[in-house]
């Protein structure tokens, strides 16, 4: 009772002055972080991945046309029609009826050659996994020395084939007998395509929100948990206290990773956002202890003592006292929840055990291993753009979460 | 000397049963008492109720490999489901139609018998044996992993802690929270897609595996190199995804150390500078790093299943894997077992023995 009485502001201008209160403690939060140079780098990546992938996935549509003309097509790449210099008139399908065209296994060309197989002898390469390996090497001395008329390739691969200098020989071959005809059988790609086709560069705009959404929610519930638990732990007591313990060493005692492994075999995970609910569950034990000790030792101290003999209640002393304390410790362990929900989610998705309903960075990883694009550099886009969204956001939050740190925690600030 | 004791305490006392002997006994000793006992059987008490709840949980698994072995056989051979049945049950070492809970009771008697049973999907395969295989191959990989990171971990700590706010100490505060940031296993994927792949420094399907076919196991030359070169990646991937927050450690704690009136008494004392640092704060330093140690070993073994899936590397956590995807219940109950007591143990004994290197710690914790 007695807290409300010392809280004298009326309820509604509390409620109009909310907003402002609000924007000085954004502002002045953002000053403060930019004397903290890695942690301000962080914010920034932080603010461009929401940007990333909360707004503009908006304006740019989800690319799930299958193009099968363009699959694996390495970064900036197109279909190119690749000719003998003396058969440069060759430039549409229509000009190559009765000549012999070579094709690379595994690229977009066997699919966008395939209509035409009633008029074109086709040659097939194998696809090897190096830029500029023996197959595609192969089909190149086959054009120059003119035992095929022509050859759909990747404009890259050639430029890495003409480019490589280890064989002078064939690159002066090549030099003399190999152009390319036609460069606009299929649009480039930003950040190359997929086994399907498909555009990257939309499938990293729209593959975040999920992912984020679900570390957050694992995030949110772990540390809620934990928060809750701990301090329940540490005022109570007693046989609360010690089975809340015992269950934290018993969810500990096993690797996180593993038991969700076993649990993802157990319960079909129907949604991603299921699978944040799951983690955050399995989440807490560490930080419950953390939260416990401090409330313990917090429970010592002189204010809370102050305020315990001025009668006031335990709900004061919690939320009023002891909550303040703690909260910067709790937020920056929520940080760094975050980003365990993100890494044991991406875990479960890069072994197949997630939903994989849902095309978000962890799914285009796992079918970027899966189908070995991972082992084939000019497929190598489709597992490398995850990679480096995923890697940069948790080093984002790390930096975030590291100046987060510094800026609470005074003495720290002293002695760095 | 204490059964014989048992017994004449059994034969003296008026109390009758168990529980009065056990009342008896524990009066006399007071084993419940003592601080080691209770922490060991507070080890114990989590490791059994890991692997009871392992238990239960493996077999709510969808699909079970018994229906699997079934289905093949009725489809291939075309016998009544009655036999294929028999046939079933009678490979496998357990009992199907025994109660869930007689299975469990059978799997502890084994187990205090110090007996692992054997695997479910290819019977006759002792799993301890498994285990012996499989495990060294992950214990040489995050060893190795974990005594680099540790080491250079504790060089650059130390060294950013010594030039603390200089250039170098904001450069390797950036490196670290980078090495901290990325996922274990986004290092694995970026080690295969950059040098691998992409430079073609190595080969990568010549690096799965744990040793090159056609080599015997054993104390030569080629076959050590060998394994050394196919654990490599691994462990490389181990030692960026630790070394970032060895350093951040050993960086607060090195600083706190420095601001101690003993290093301030050592300099006074005129020691020079390499002794102040190995034998004054390095080792101090150092301490809070052990218990850390424990806990992170657990944590690494566990996350060893994606890492050797990515790397074909067929250590631990791949047979776990590969365990748990044909729902080999016995093989999946053996690995979370030795799992799980090797986390509980080295945190035991990191309890145990950081009195031992701290004497400070002892002295307070004694009430």
């Amino acid at each position: 009772m007695s807290s409300k009485t010392l809280s004298a502001p009326h309820p509604l201008k509390t409620l109009l002055r909310l907003p402002f209160t609000a924007l000085v403690a954004v502002l002045g939060f953002v000053n403060r972080l930019r004397a903290n140079r890695a942690g301000f780098i962080g914010f920034l990546g932080l603010l461009a991945y929401f940007i990333m992938t909360f707004i503009m996935p908006h304006f740019i549509p989800f690319d799930s046309e299958v193009n099968l003309d363009e699959i694996a097509g390495p970064v900036g790449s197109r279909i190119q029609l690749a000719v003998h210099r003396d058969n440069a008139a060759l430039r549409s399908f229509e000009d190559l009826a009765g000549k012999t065209v070579g094709v690379v296994d595994q690229t977009g060309g066997p699919s966008l050659i395939a209509p035409y197989a009633d008029s074109i002898t086709i040659e097939k390469y194998r696809w090897t996994s190096r830029r500029a390996g023996p197959g595609i090497r192969a089909a190149l001395v086959d054009l120059a020395n003119q035992e095929i008329d022509a050859m759909l390739i990747f404009s890259k691969t050639v430029e890495e084939v003409r480019a490589d200098s280890s064989d002078p020989e064939l690159q002066a071959l090549f030099a003399e007998h190999v152009v390319i005809s036609n460069s606009e059988l299929g649009p480039p790609h930003l950040l190359g395509t997929d086994t399907q086709g498909r555009g990257i560069a939309t499938h990293i705009v729209h593959g975040g929100r999920i992912l984020i959404l679900t570390a957050v929610i694992g995030g949110v519930i772990s540390t809620l948990i934990a928060l809750v638990v701990g301090s329940l732990s540490a005022m109570i007591g007693g046989a609360f206290d010690a089975a809340m313990t015992a269950l934290s060493n018993l969810i500990l005692a096993v690797p996180r990773l593993i038991l969700l492994v076993v649990l993802a075999g157990l319960i079909r995970f129907e949604n991603t956002l299921f699978l944040g609910l799951m983690i955050g569950l399995l989440g807490w034990p560490p930080l419950m202890r953390a939260i416990r000790a401090q409330v313990l030792s917090l429970r010592e101290r002189d204010f809370v003592e102050a305020a315990r003999s001025l009668g006031l209640s335990t709900y004061h002393i919690m939320f009023r006292e002891m909550l303040p304390n703690m909260i910067s410790y709790v937020m920056i362990n929520f940080i760094f929840a975050i980003t365990f929900a993100m890494y044991e989610q991406i875990a479960l998705l890069v072994l197949g055990l997630a939903p994989i309903d849902d095309y978000t960075w962890g799914v285009m990883l796992y079918f970027g291993r899966s189908r070995g694009t991972l082992y084939n550099v000019d497929g190598a886009s489709m597992a490398l753009s995850p990679v480096l969204a995923i890697a940069f956001f948790q080093v984002c939050l790390v930096l975030f979460a590291r100046a987060l740190e510094e800026i609470f925690d005074p003495r720290l600030r002293a002695a760095v | 000397m204490t059964s014989r004791n048992a017994d004449a305490q059994l034969d003296s006392s008026d109390v009758s049963g168990v529980a009065g002997a056990l009342s008896t006994l524990l009066v006399k000793y007071p084993l419940h008492k003592n601080y080691y006992l209770r922490v060991f059987a507070q080890a114990i008490l989590t490791i059994w109720a890991v692997l009871t709840v392992t238990f239960f949980l493996v077999r709510q698994m969808p699909g079970n490999p018994i229906d699997v072995l079934i289905e093949q056989i009725l489809t291939q051979e075309g016998i009544s489901y009655q036999e294929a049945y028999d046939r079933v049950a009678s490979s496998f070492n357990f009992d199907p139609d025994a109660s869930l809970f007689d299975q469990y009771l059978d799997y502890i008697g084994d187990l205090l018998r110090l007996d692992m049973g054997t695997s479910i999907t290819s019977p006759g395969t002792r799993i301890i044996d498994e285990i012996a295989r499989f495990l060294p191959w992950t214990l040489f990989a995050v060893g190795s992993g974990f005594l680099i990171s540790f080491v250079l971990g504790i060089i650059l700590g130390m060294s950013m802690a010594y030039y603390r706010d200089s250039a170098l100490d904001h450069a390797m505060s950036l490196i670290s929270s980078f090495f901290t940031g990325v996922p274990n296993y986004i290092w694995g994927l970026l080690i295969i897609i950059g040098p691998g792949i992409s430079w073609n420094w190595f080969d990568v399907g010549a690096a799965r595996g744990t040793y090159d076919p056609g080599l015997t196991p054993g104390l030569n030359a080629a076959f050590i190199g060998s394994a050394i070169e196919h654990a490599l990646l691994p462990i490389i991937t181990y030692v960026l995804a630790t070394l970032g927050s060895w350093m951040l450690s050993m960086k607060s704690s090195t600083t706190g150390v420095l601001n101690d009136d003993y290093v301030n008494v050592a300099e006074a004392r005129g020691l020079k500078d390499r002794r102040i640092i190995t034998a004054y704060v390095g080792r101090n330093a150092m301490l809070p790093l052990f218990a850390q140690l424990s806990i992170s070993i657990g944590f690494v073994l566990g996350s060893g299943v994606v890492i050797e899936e990515i790397f074909v590397y067929w250590g631990f956590g791949h047979y776990l894997f590969q365990a748990i995807t044909v729902r080999d219940y016995t093989s999946v109950q053996g690995a979370v077992l030795i799992l799980s007591s090797t986390f509980v143990f080295s945190n035991l004994f990191a309890d145990l023995t950081y009195g031992l290197l701290d004497p400070r710690v002892r002295i307070t914790g004694e009430k």
